[in-house]
């Protein structure tokens, strides 16, 4: 018997234009936690789809209890017990949960479904795990926690005892996180081997045993969790120090820049509103942060804000204006600069080029246009000065396909072209969403800089670290409703997560005036 | 001189000229081997034909610029609304919508030739506007919409024909329009000694500089184009989304209905009732697709397909129309795989460059700047 | 990259031998379609066996040609190209080609050509008739064949009978009163009395099927009207859409139009097939060029040559009491002259029996 379950040695994979994997080995013991650490674009979701056979290395084996192995398929990967949870998870929405895990190995007699055998080991697996779940629920009407159960069912009912996590905690809340970290302990207990990706230190050093991590598709270094500490791991992950808190002085908030009066948005999914009732003050020189667990109505509420979609009641003021109806265009000329959540659905036109991408918003502005041509050295002067000023980097500088740039850089455009509108409002959805730790660092102090300037910013972040780092005030949304208001210096993520699940509230001044002024 | 062939061999134009090239010889070397196939005794000669006939005389030269200047339209048509995102399968639609247009104009009130073509504009610019929309305000399908609309049109022009006896000859045709209804000749008719030969393909070339100028050029081409590779980024930058698509489908309408009028008003051209959709605007789809959209390739695509189909004519009696036809559709279907081409290209391109820069030079700065984007980049949901 | 530039070379050093391998096949007789293909089971066919026979029996080389579009432009093109390829001969079907053959008469290029011209007569866009010396036109007595038609149905038991045209022109008008003249003398061959057979008669004024069109067949065959000889192009289609829904029937024209429904009883025909067998043997028979009473001139033939009459194939004849010995000793009638079918177009033929109600 090897010490290693799982071995995958001198693994080389290449795509045009870049080596994602060079000569990376990771080697797996029986019963223990190996996170896999690295930026985006560092190689970990590459490495592992090759373990998992969506990809052939170019070089390099795999072996499996010491003797080699090929992986052509998911379904060589699940013949060799080895499964995965997936970033996005890949079920089917319709389906009841049971369905769902026995998708693809439905038990049967003589073609007939034999479910009754199914339903019974799926719930002694959830009892024996501490997984629970309603087999009988409908995967759209579980919460994302849920789903994520049920795509740990779904391996463990195909025996899978190599357990690959895909940045597992980035659609969870604090609480669901420590479940996570519990289930994934117990896992481990069992002898089941886990491999762990992500980004986030805290949870390696708190579940991890060994830690492998990548940088720029090469191996740094594994090494054990015992022996090392956060700034050793983000010095080999990022190639440099990192600073974890977001430096900034004292805000000094001035007058009310963005007045929201019971906003009440529709849902697109289900017949009750998304954002009921929402009233809040955004004023000069602060960062409000509305916090919450994706999909409680933030997302709702940043469309009906920036003008993509139509409140049901409310009203929204801008600098003094109402803006409650307004094009998107007005509202950017007012003052409002909106960085989207989506940076691919919204924020990028991909197949323009970097420099028209650049005047998204303001191509109909004197500056960049004539009598309606485009002036092209307007647009070229502009481009190159963000591209200097905000380092945005790419192959062919302002005539890159916006489609071949990395994605930091791709952020940093859109945070170049927002900020450099300088906007009264900076509306910031999501800004370092899949970025590494040195773009969120950037953008932190892009952010920060622009506060400081006597804007202000309206920042909507899942991410509690960013949430307790760069806000001044923080609102938490839960189910539509605002449902606490902090100040980040009195409070801390265990009481941000108990608001953001829901567990508890208590409503903030401001409601409380608009309800006053509503009845 | 180096420095300029190197950036005109790495500019995206040349690539896809390339492309295109690659594709004609590939649909070509088919071509030859269905010919084979079929008659090998007279594949050579036939196929002599398809690639030299076009050019043997100033009559069969005329022809290329005769059928090439409807092309280039109802190709601009579909590269026009492609370029906005949309498909405009109802080209031959509003070509015949144009057709129609224009003749009536040209038979009924005898109106000089630039009033019937404006009304042929009209008229596609409707035909295209409905599609249109229907997409923008309804969120229907402008493919469906369009193909429907296809044999509306179609039929409604029979039927507005048919019941207006005064304006058919014998044979299910349109009488002869009048000379002041005709495209000027400009005396190239003379010069290249066929009845086919006189302004409209000058008249085409205007309209694809014309478009080219539109879409890259001012910001309402900048609008049209973002609404066309990204909708949802385009209302995000305040676009008015819904505008751009019914003007996109309007333009492309439009261009398609100037075809049905420049080449009804050509003075050689009878439109016959027919039962089946015209082939002329369906004929712009493999001339966008030859041309990557661009209005400018589209002036070459065009005369490419025109000039395969005179040679194809120059085949016969030794094939017959349907296996000319046959040939003709393969050659010009294998063109328009110019973007399968061109991705083919650039592998094997970058493959070569990237082997060339690791032998010489270790790393090149900022020079490979995409990173796999799969690597937790993917943040669409 | 190389490998397709290769490819490419190879192609374009290619191009030069397939210029030297051209074989430079000619076809003496050349076919011409008017748009339609050679098996369109109409003219173009017609035409084509005639060619087609004539050309295997006396081993001439021969070859039909289409246009790439329903324009004369078009025809006038393919007709150069078939010179090109060496024809001697040009067969043109069809009143469509009366403009190009027009076009093309005087033309140097085609001084030694000989053409051939069948059912019209060259005419310009304004309708100025000229032939010229290198055509021969072959023209169907019309009013023969339609004389058949009518005979036929009134042997048959029809009583009460339409005649509908296209365009007043003289060839639908031989066609109508030829039609007139054999229900009468069928009427009187019966010993019916007079008024037994009514016909309403009537032109539509287009060549082309429409919704009026329809509609007025309609009206006729809910007046009792059993069956109408619908006689110009495309109009057939509305007296046969009318008769399906009445359940009338219909007599077609030009060609065996059985096909084309199942309630079409029979079909004036002209026999092309048999006139372009006629024409190109009296050409060959004067070295190649038309002879002195055919060049520039028009040839009206009729029963006598065999080209024109009612289908007799077992499919196409769809009369319950009327025979085929019947119809062929009428034809012999017709063509010994004992029956004469008047092809007088300027006033209504006169009648004994039959009453015809002419409609404007």
């Amino acid at each position: 018997m090897s010490e290693y379950v799982i071995e995958m040695l001198n693994i080389t994979k290449e795509f045009p234009g870049i080596k994602a994997n060079d000569d990376i080995t990771l080697q797996l013991r029986q019963g223990e936690i190996h996170a896999l650490l690295g930026e985006n674009g560092a190689g970990k979701s590459t490495l592992m789809s090759v373990l998992f056979g969506l990809y052939q290395p170019d070089k390099g084996i795999i072996k499996k209890d010491g003797k080699e192995v090929k992986i052509n398929n998911p379904n060589d990967a699940n013949a060799l017990h080895i499964g995965m949870v997936h970033q996005h998870f890949k079920l089917v929405e319709v389906f009841s949960v049971l369905d769902n895990i026995i998708l693809g190995v439905e038990p049967g007699k003589l073609g007939f479904l034999q479910k009754q055998e199914a339903r019974k080991s799926v719930i002694e697996l959830s009892e024996r795990y501490g997984l629970k779940v309603d087999p009988d629920a409908r995967i759209e009407d579980i919460s994302v926690g849920m789903q994520q159960r049920v795509e740990i069912l779904k391996m463990l009912y195909r025996d899978n005892d190599i357990l690959i996590f895909d940045e597992p905690t980035a659609v969870l809340t604090p609480q669901e996180i420590d479940e996570l970290m519990d289930i994934m302990r117990g896992f481990k207990n069992e002898g089941k081997s886990i491999l762990f990706i992500t980004h986030k230190l805290n949870e390696i050093m708190a579940v991890a045993d060994r830690c492998t991590v990548l940088r720029k598709g090469k191996c740094i270094a594994t090494v054990d969790i015992k022996s090392t500490n956060k700034q050793e791991l983000s010095r080999m992950m990022v190639g440099r120090d990192i600073s974890f808190t977001v430096d900034k002085k004292e805000s000094s908030p001035g007058d009310v820049v963005l007045n929201v009066e019971g906003l009440t948005v529709a849902s697109k999914v289900h017949k009750n509103n998304a954002v009921k009732n929402v009233s809040f003050n955004v004023r000069k020189g602060e960062i409000v942060c509305l916090a919450g667990i994706e999909g409680n109505g933030q997302t709702e509420f940043v469309m009906a804000l920036t003008g993509l979609e139509k409140p049901v009641k409310g009203r929204i003021a801008l600098n003094g204006h109402d803006i409650t109806h307004a094009p998107i265009r007005k509202r950017s000329q007012l003052g409002m600069s909106h960085i989207p959540e989506d940076r691919h659905k919204y924020g990028l036109v991909l197949d323009f080029t970097l420099e028209e991408n650049f005047v998204l918003q303001r191509y109909w502005d004197k500056q960049f246009q004539n009598g309606g041509f485009i002036n092209k050295k307007a647009v070229r002067d502009y481009s190159e000065k963000l591209i200097e000023q905000y380092d945005v980097r790419s192959g062919q500088g302002p005539l890159t396909i916006a489609r071949s740039m990395s994605g930091g850089n791709q952020q940093k455009a859109i945070v170049a072209r927002e900020i450099d509108k300088d906007p009264d409002l900076l509306v910031a959805v999501q800004p370092t969403r899949g970025l590494d730790v040195g773009a969120i660092e950037y953008i932190h102090r892009q952010i920060v800089a622009h506060r400081d300037e006597g804007k202000a910013v309206l920042l909507v972040s899942l991410e509690l670290d960013e949430v307790m780092n760069v806000s001044d005030r923080i609102l938490v949304m839960y189910e539509g409703e605002i449902v606490g208001e902090f100040d980040p210096q009195k409070t801390n993520v265990q009481e941000l997560g108990l608001f953001m699940a829901g567990a508890a509230r208590k409503t903030p001044s401001a409601t409380d005036e608009s309800e006053a002024n509503n009845a | 001189m180096k420095s300029f062939l190197n950036r005109v061999f790495r500019s995206k134009g040349f690539s896809s000229f390339i492309a295109s090239l690659v594709s004609i010889v590939v649909g070509l070397l088919v071509g030859l081997i269905v010919l084979l196939f079929f008659d090998s005794a007279h594949a050579m000669n036939g196929f002599r034909h398809i690639v030299t006939a076009g050019l043997s005389d100033p009559g069969k030269l005329a022809k290329v610029f005769y059928q090439a200047a409807p092309l280039i339209m109802t190709g601009l048509s579909v590269g026009f609304a492609f370029k906005t995102g949309l498909f405009n399968i109802g080209a031959t639609g509003q070509y015949t919508i144009g057709a129609f247009c224009g003749l009536f104009c040209a038979l009924q009130f005898h109106s000089p030739w630039y009033v019937a073509l404006l009304a042929a504009m009209l008229g596609g610019a409707i035909w295209g506007a409905i599609p249109g929309l229907c997409k923008a305000f309804f969120n229907v399908n402008e493919v469906i919409t369009s193909i429907m609309f296809n044999w509306i049109g179609l039929f409604l022009v029979n039927l507005i024909f048919s019941n207006m006896p005064e304006l058919l000859a014998v044979g299910n045709r349109t009488i002869a329009i009048g000379s002041e209804s005709m495209i000027p000749k400009l005396g190239l008719d003379k010069l290249f000694g066929s009845p086919y030969m006189n302004a409209s393909i000058i008249i085409a070339v205007v309209f694809a500089v014309v478009s080219w100028i539109i879409l890259t050029k001012t910001t309402f081409g900048y609008e049209l184009r973002a609404c066309g590779f990204n909708r949802n980024a385009s209302v995000y930058a305040g676009i008015n989304a819904k505008r751009s698509i019914i003007l996109s489908m309007v333009i492309a309408g439009a261009f398609a209905g100037i075809g049905g009028g420049i080449y009804y008003l050509n003075g050689t051209a009878q439109y016959t009732l027919e039962k089946s959709l015209l082939s002329m605007g369906f004929n712009g789809i493999p001339v966008a697709l030859l041309a990557s959209s661009h209005p400018l390739g589209t002036i070459f695509g065009a005369l490419f397909v025109s000039y395969i189909q005179v040679g194809g004519e120059a085949m016969q009696p030794e094939f017959v129309k349907e296996i000319i036809d046959i040939i003709i559709a393969i050659i010009i279907y294998l063109a328009a795989f110019s973007l399968l081409t061109k991705e083919i290209i650039a592998k094997i391109v970058k493959g070569k460059r990237r082997n060339a820069v690791e032998l010489s030079a270790p790393a090149e700065p900022s020079a490979a700047p995409a990173q796999t984007t799969n690597d937790n980049g993917g943040v669409e949901k | 990259m190389k490998k397709f530039m290769a490819i490419a070379l190879v192609v374009l050093m290619a191009l030069p031998v397939f210029a030297a391998c051209s074989n430079n096949e000619t076809y003496e007789i050349a076919l011409v379609t008017d748009v339609g293909n050679i098996d369109d089971k109409s003219f173009n066919e017609g035409a084509w066996n005639g060619v087609k026979e004539y050309a295997e029996a006396n081993g001439i080389s021969y070859n039909y040609y289409r246009p790439s579009e329903d324009t004369t432009a078009a025809r006038v093109e393919t007709i150069a190209t078939a010179v090109e390829k060496g024809a001697k001969v040009v067969v043109c079907p069809g009143f469509l080609f009366e403009e190009a053959i027009y076009q093309v008469q005087d033309m140097e290029q085609y001084a030694n050509v000989q053409f051939l011209l069948l059912d019209g007569e060259p005419h310009d866009a304004d309708y100025n008739y000229k032939t010229g010396a290198n055509v021969h036109c072959i023209l169907y007595q019309e009013e023969q064949a339609g004389f058949f038609a009518g005979y036929a149905a009134v042997m048959d038991g029809y009583r009460s009978l339409g005649f509908l045209g296209g365009m007043a022109v003289p060839a639908v008008q031989r066609f109508g009163y030829g039609f007139v003249q054999g229900c009468d003398a069928a009427a009187e061959a019966l010993g019916l009395n007079a008024n037994d057979v009514t016909i309403k008669y009537w032109y539509s004024g287009v060549f082309s099927a429409n919704d009026d069109i329809k509609t007025k067949m309609s009206g006729w065959y809910t007046e009792g009207v059993e069956v109408v000889f619908a006689c110009g192009g495309g109009i057939y289609l509305s007296a046969v859409q009318a008769a399906t829904e009445a359940n009338g029937k219909v007599i077609g024209v030009d060609v065996d139009q059985s096909s084309e429904s199942e309630l079409i009883i029979t079909s004036a025909m002209k026999g092309l097939t048999d006139s372009v067998k006629i024409a190109l043997t009296d050409l060959y028979a004067n070295e190649g060029k038309w002879p002195e009473d055919q060049a520039g001139k028009t040839a009206t033939l009729g029963a006598a040559q065999n080209c024109v009459g009612l289908p007799t194939a077992e499919g196409s004849w769809r009369f319950n009491t009327f025979t085929v010995e019947q119809y062929n000793e009428l034809f012999t009638k017709v063509v010994n002259g004992e029956i004469v079918v008047s092809a007088d177009v300027s006033a209504a033929p006169a009648v004994k029996l039959v009453s015809v109600d002419y409609q404007a």
